[in-house]
């Protein structure tokens, strides 16, 4: 196994041993899965055109936000407790450590949010009368984009926890904490009731998420553990 | 700030890097770990600068004041993730066989956020040495532990450097640890070495030796004293209750026993008197914050 499926694997039952996080995670995305069904009705254009808006942004959104949610605890945790100094000392580069704590965030974050996904298509089928299935591109952004983008959020995130001293990254976490609430409430005004999923969209989508990935990963280039353990709280 | 800073440790040995706090005994280990680097100078371990290569660290374990463990991974989890992760073979085996040398084997399964101090110290070393590295880096391995724990440690890291050829770089101010396991030590103060020396050499070597006899018989003490100063070669000779102490300045401890056997006089006990770690300690930093005053 590789190092960096070493780290994934540790991070990832690291985070199912951790309970309230876990729950946490679940509870969110229950109460937002669930509490979508009256806006499907509730909003213009139809059932199917909001259910792909919700899609296309709320479920990408529970993405972000379970990634950001479990980057704390990988990343920032780890820096918060002295632990990354045993670990800078053994013998993995840090972009192989990097690389297995995004996978570590982003395999459990998007889990829950495929399940937050079902959730929203169950309760949106539940309050009009009728199966409702999101489009092609809609699935492709739920099933693909979305990870890429908890991916790339989680890494530059990671990246940026990395780098930071602890007073930073408390205030870094609480300007995310105010812009995920933004964008999960103001996000469909802002985006207008005119608009439609497209492949187009879904695409530029996923081009962003992948672009930011490989500028985080290249970013890693200048990650040094002088940097890191410089930032460690005393 | 480190300054001017030189020293080499053999291999197999048991060095001891000592100094108060803010001298820059975890400055110097971090910078030999490759985790800081030095303004000047280089800094190499096992002949290599582990800042450039990661391959060389597989060769390196390291216990850092933390532990390097997960509260929320059983003990026998958090071996079984550093293992891995230097390649160990037969990963599950090893970790059984160091959970035993430790003395957790029955806690295998626990939470490590559920252990006591001493036992996460314990399965630290554990984890350090679990790779078999060729030297080991311990930074205060005895700090916060009772004296049982401490005991326990001590015992350990003794029982490393018998049983192979491991390196031990242990960074402490506990003296009295230092003075237990290490063979060579390096006092450091204000990021300057003001001794390296074997503890040997440093509690002996060099100073006046002390020397004490105690009489059997005190109406002898007059006698003794006579005996003695006839010797030539001693000095400072002090009277308490019945023990006759002096400094051997040239003759050897076994002709003084011998001229006052040969006399007739009884002895009860003969003791050399060596000066302990800590007083050579005290001694090297009185003498350091003279000259920087």
């Amino acid at each position: 196994m590789s190092r960096v499926m070493v780290v994934a694997g540790k991070e990832v039952r690291q985070l199912v041993k951790s309970r309230n996080v876990m729950l946490s995670a679940f509870l969110f995305v229950v109460v937002f899965g669930v509490f979508t069904g009256p806006a499907v009705l509730a909003g213009a254009g139809g059932p199917e055109q909001v259910m792909d808006t919700l899609g296309f942004y709320l479920v990408l959104t529970l993405g972000i936000f379970m990634g950001y949610l479990f980057t704390a605890q990988v990343f920032l945790r780890e820096k918060q407790e002295g632990v990354i100094e045993t670990l800078l000392c053994a013998p993995l580069s840090l972009r192989e450590l990097w690389l297995g704590k995004v996978l570590g965030v982003t395999i459990p974050a998007a889990i829950l949010t495929y399940f937050s996904a079902v959730l929203i298509v169950i309760a949106g089928s539940l309050f009009t009368g009728y199966t409702l299935v999101p489009s092609l591109p809609v699935l492709f952004h739920i099933i693909v984009v979305v990870p890429a983008f908890i991916a790339a959020a989680s890494g530059l995130l990671g990246f940026v926890q990395f780098i930071l001293g602890m007073r930073e990254n408390q205030i870094l976490n609480f300007v995310i904490i105010f812009a995920i609430i933004f964008l999960i409430s103001f996000t469909r005004e802002l985006i207008g009731p005119a608009f439609s999923v497209t492949w187009a969209v879904v695409g530029a989508a996923f081009g962003l998420a992948l672009g930011i990935i490989l500028l985080t990963a290249w970013l890693t280039r200048f990650l040094s553990r002088e940097r890191i353990v410089t930032t460690l709280p005393e | 700030m480190l300054d001017g800073l030189t020293f080499s440790v053999d291999k197999g040995e048991v060095f001891g890097f000592l100094g108060p706090n803010g001298a820059g005994k975890t400055t110097t280990m971090r910078i030999l770990l490759g985790l800081l680097g030095p303004m000047s100078g280089t800094a190499t371990v096992l002949d290599a600068d582990l800042s450039r290569d990661d391959e060389m660290r597989k060769r390196v374990g390291v216990l850092m004041e933390n532990n390097g463990l997960y509260d929320r991974l059983t003990a026998r989890e958090n071996l079984e993730y550093y293992a891995r992760l230097y390649e160990v073979s037969k990963p599950v085996d090893r970790v059984t066989e160091l959970l035993d040398f430790v003395g957790l084997t029955d806690r295998g399964r626990d939470m490590v956020g559920n252990f006591s101090t001493g036992m996460k110290r314990k399965l630290g070393i554990a984890r350090a040495i679990l790779h078999e590295p060729e030297i080991v880096f311990f930074d205060e391995p005895t700090s916060g532990l009772d004296p049982e724990a401490q005991h326990m440690v001590r015992e350990l890291i003794l029982r490393l450097s018998h049983a192979g050829s491991m390196t031990v770089f242990l960074n402490s101010h506990n003296l009295d640890e230092v003075q237990r396991v290490c063979s060579r030590v390096a006092i450091l103060h204000q990021g300057r070495i003001r001794a390296l020396d074997s503890v040997r050499h440093l509690t002996s070597a060099g100073q006046k030796t002390g020397f004490s006899v105690t009489l059997a018989d005190p109406s002898q003490a007059g006698e003794a004293e006579g005996i003695i100063s006839s010797l030539g070669g001693i000095g400072e000779l002090t009277w308490n209750d019945t023990v006759l102490g002096m400094v051997l300045v040239t003759t050897p401890a076994n002709e003084v026993i011998s001229a006052l056997v040969k006399n007739g006089i009884l002895l009860e006990e003969a003791r050399m008197q060596k000066r302990s770690l800590e007083e050579i300690y005290l001694d090297v930093m009185r003498q350091a914050e003279g000259g920087a005053a």
